[in-house]
């Protein structure tokens, strides 16, 4: 009786979505914002991704957000996850679980490289081509997936990761405070540099910058993320 | 000094960064520079909030895109006023646990860090003028609040803050939708624009879209029957941050709701505002009589802070100049008392595990100074006189009385009547019950004695001239009703053509 209740419930909620999803005209030219946006960015700030444009300088707010976001996730990570020991052995499941094959470490070991300067060519292309912070520093986060799933020695050194993440954090918010300084308009995130030429390595100015700096803070935070859900500490309280 | 509204955001998010190097150079900054940036943060307020005034906000573009191009922070009477409580108050709970016995080095950097980025991300939902961009703060905000609810760690906190979490979680995608439909009907996310385009946005998705922002910002404001994870996250967090759920948290949930169904929505033809009005009774009813069964003195403070809650809906649900005057004066009120009270109970109930009232007996004597502010705490709250409590509850009834709703006042009277009933409970075993010899107490430090006594201070200030803040609370409300205003100040080019 209570699943039915419940069942007929989200009948009439998924039927009020989709009548309201399928009366909105998605992808109908609005002219508002995205001509707005297309036409600046490749001629104020130089930059040829639009998306860029858009995520880190007409958005960057939004996106100094996201980073916060994903450092609190890696931050909020550890106290909220706990993890039971197993009652018949008394130790952890991942710990009783085989090693990996000799194939999967050498194919690991080979990858990583190259994993490591996708990674890094993503991220400081991200003005130029699709991709950018975010997508970079996950394929950098991936290449050190590869490495924990294949060495189960492999620890991540949360020194390290501790000093990226932070410093990568400042350098953004300091790229936004110098606007504030420095910016045509005196306001945060602003563009202070020479936005140099379209289709340039250098072009588009700070954009440039803060997405090297997102793309070693996500790289930081997501490799922190992976280490932590492996190597889950054990805490006292777990009877 | 320089005074900008995005310093608000920007100043603690670099602390947050900067906390981690910190603790490698001389651990005891982790401490101090937090509070260094929440003490400025406080003083530029108050030179903000004379700067601003009815007819001037103070609007900051960001990335030097004026609004609708790109997001701006509008710091007006109205959020302007919240945004200073929120951020003299961050202060306050920041004084009061800099010493906090449990707080060691390593946790102590993880707690600034968060209670740092719970402060940015509330005041951000209060000031950003663009409505994509309050989801992030309120996902901020709501991330760092489930990290601190299970700040000591054990079954219990990491359980209230997976409850928390999961609630949370559906409130984020409840919003999110919410969002999407708007930017779909509307093709903008700025709020003032959004609030210009409404009237074109046809009824049927209005009405979904508001329900969903409705839900998902209910659960922030913790609205009944939404508020599940409410009563366990104030029992389990560290009692400094159960003050700032109830004095930063839940004030940035109530926010957003107000501006959403006044500026953006303005459903005050449509029924929208009755929705919020008997949403808050429902809320305000049931949380009271839940809060008297409580044994647990953080439940009971928790739930009594929900009836605040429901209280400050009514207010809002009037749609009154007078209302809304009064919404404003209890969300100060309650964010000064409730943390005052939350405060004081984290000593009294040190040693206890369970928080029980019942081991309360007899701390009048034990701890006479933490025990005569809990007091003060509980008269102001029920809203005796000669606390600030008084005016704001006189307030509401005059408002009620005003639109001939002799309903609402008499349910509002009756559960007064309630409140009272069980905080005095609490005093009376504070004061009239014997001691228990073997007791253990803790002696409140001297950060928290001052902080307390501040909160005291304001409390029976406020009490005793209410006129030292009717002035804000009047602008606060004009500036809130005056919706045109908002439109013509953050969008004046666009505005204008609409006009011809």
């Amino acid at each position: 009786m209570r699943k039915l209740v419940i069942i007929s419930l989200l009948l009439v909620l998924g039927y009020y979505l989709l009548d309201t999803f399928a009366g909105a005209e998605f992808g109908k030219d609005r002219k508002v914002l995205s001509n707005y946006y297309l036409e600046k960015s490749p001629s104020e700030l130089q930059v040829a991704n639009a998306v860029t444009a858009i995520v880190v300088n007409f958005r960057g707010f939004d996106t100094l957000g996201e980073v916060t976001v994903l450092f609190l996730a890696a931050t909020g990570m550890g106290t909220i996850l706990l993890r039971r020991r197993s009652k018949h052995t008394g130790l952890n499941p991942q710990r009783t679980s085989p090693e990996a094959s000799k194939i999967v470490q050498a194919a690991g070991k080979l990858l990583f490289p190259a994993i490591m300067i996708l990674g890094a060519y993503v991220f400081i292309h991200g003005h130029l081509t699709p991709g950018g912070g975010f997508q970079g520093g996950a394929i950098i986060a991936t290449g050190f997936l590869l490495l924990l799933i294949s060495y189960r020695q492999f620890k991540v050194e949360h020194k390290y990761v501790t000093w990226i993440e932070s410093l990568a954090g400042l350098t953004f918010v300091s790229i936004g405070l110098l606007g504030i300084v420095l910016g045509p308009h005196n306001s945060f995130l602003e563009n202070f540099l020479n936005v140099g030429t379209l289709n340039e390595l250098t072009s588009g100015g700070v954009i440039a910058l803060v997405y090297i700096a997102v793309g070693f803070k996500v790289a930081a935070e997501l490799t922190g993320i992976l280490d932590t859900l492996v190597n889950i500490r054990e805490t006292g309280d777990i009877d | 000094m320089v005074a900008n509204p995005i310093l608000y955001i920007a100043l603690p998010l670099f602390t947050a960064f900067l906390v981690p190097l910190l603790a490698k150079l001389w651990k005891p900054l982790v401490r101090i520079i937090p509070g260094l940036v929440l003490a400025y943060l406080a003083v530029m307020s108050v030179v903000l909030m004379q700067q601003v005034g009815p007819d001037k906000p103070i609007i900051t573009m960001i990335a030097g895109w004026k609004a609708p191009w790109g997001i701006n922070l509008v710091f007006t009477s109205f959020s302007g006023f919240i945004a200073s409580l929120i951020s003299i108050l961050a202060f306050f709970i920041w004084l009061y646990s800099f010493k906090f016995k449990k707080v060691e080095f390593d946790d102590a950097q993880k707690y600034f860090i968060l209670f740092m980025l719970l402060t940015a991300g509330s005041i951000g939902v209060v000031l950003t003028g663009d409505i994509f961009n309050m989801f992030v703060f309120v996902e901020i905000t709501s991330l760092s609040a489930y990290a601190l609810t299970a700040f000591y760690k054990g079954r219990d906190g990491a359980e209230a803050a997976f409850k928390f979490l999961l609630i949370g979680s559906f409130s984020s995608i409840m919003l999110l939708l919410g969002i999407t439909i708007l930017y779909a009907y509307t093709g903008t996310l700025n709020m003032a624009q959004l609030a210009m385009l409404m009237p074109q946005v046809p009824m049927h998705a209005k009405i979904v879209s508001f329900l969903l922002f409705f839900v998902a910002l209910g659960i922030e404001a913790e609205m009944f029957p939404l508020n599940g994870w409410a009563p366990d996250a104030y029992s389990q967090a560290p009692g400094p941050i159960a003050a700032s759920f109830a004095g930063i948290l839940a004030k940035a949930g109530i926010y957003a709701l107000i501006r959403v169904s006044y500026t953006i929505f303005d459903l005050g033809n449509d029924g929208g505002f009755e929705l919020l009005l008997v949403m808050g009774l429902i809320t305000m009813v049931v949380s009271e009589l839940v809060a008297m069964r409580q044994e647990n003195l953080r439940r009971m403070l928790a739930y009594s802070s929900m009836g605040q809650m429901g209280l400050i809906m009514i207010a809002f649900g009037l749609g009154t100049k007078e209302g809304i005057y009064a919404g404003l004066f209890i969300m100060f009120n309650h964010a000064v008392i409730k943390s005052l009270l939350f405060l004081a109970s984290a000593y009294l109930v040190y040693y206890t595990s369970r928080k029980k009232i019942s081991d309360l007996d007899g701390f009048g004597k034990l701890l006479p100074l933490t025990s005569l502010l809990f007091g003060l705490g509980a008269f102001a709250i029920v809203g005796l006189p000669p606390f600030s409590g008084f005016w704001s509850k006189l307030s509401l009834l005059i408002a009620t009385a005003d639109n001939h709703m002799e309903f609402v006042l008499a349910t509002i009277l009756a559960v007064s009547v309630i409140e009272i009933i069980y905080y005095f409970r609490v005093l009376g075993r504070l004061y009239f019950r014997k001691a228990n010899t073997e007791i253990k107490v803790r002696k409140p430090t001297w950060n928290s004695v001052v902080t307390m006594i501040s909160l005291a201070i304001v409390i029976i200030a406020v009490g005793l001239h209410p006129d030292l803040i009717t002035g804000l609370l009047h602008n606060a409300a004009n500036t809130l009703a005056d919706k045109a205003g908002y439109i013509q100040k953050i969008i004046p080019d666009l505005f204008s053509q609409t006009l011809n």
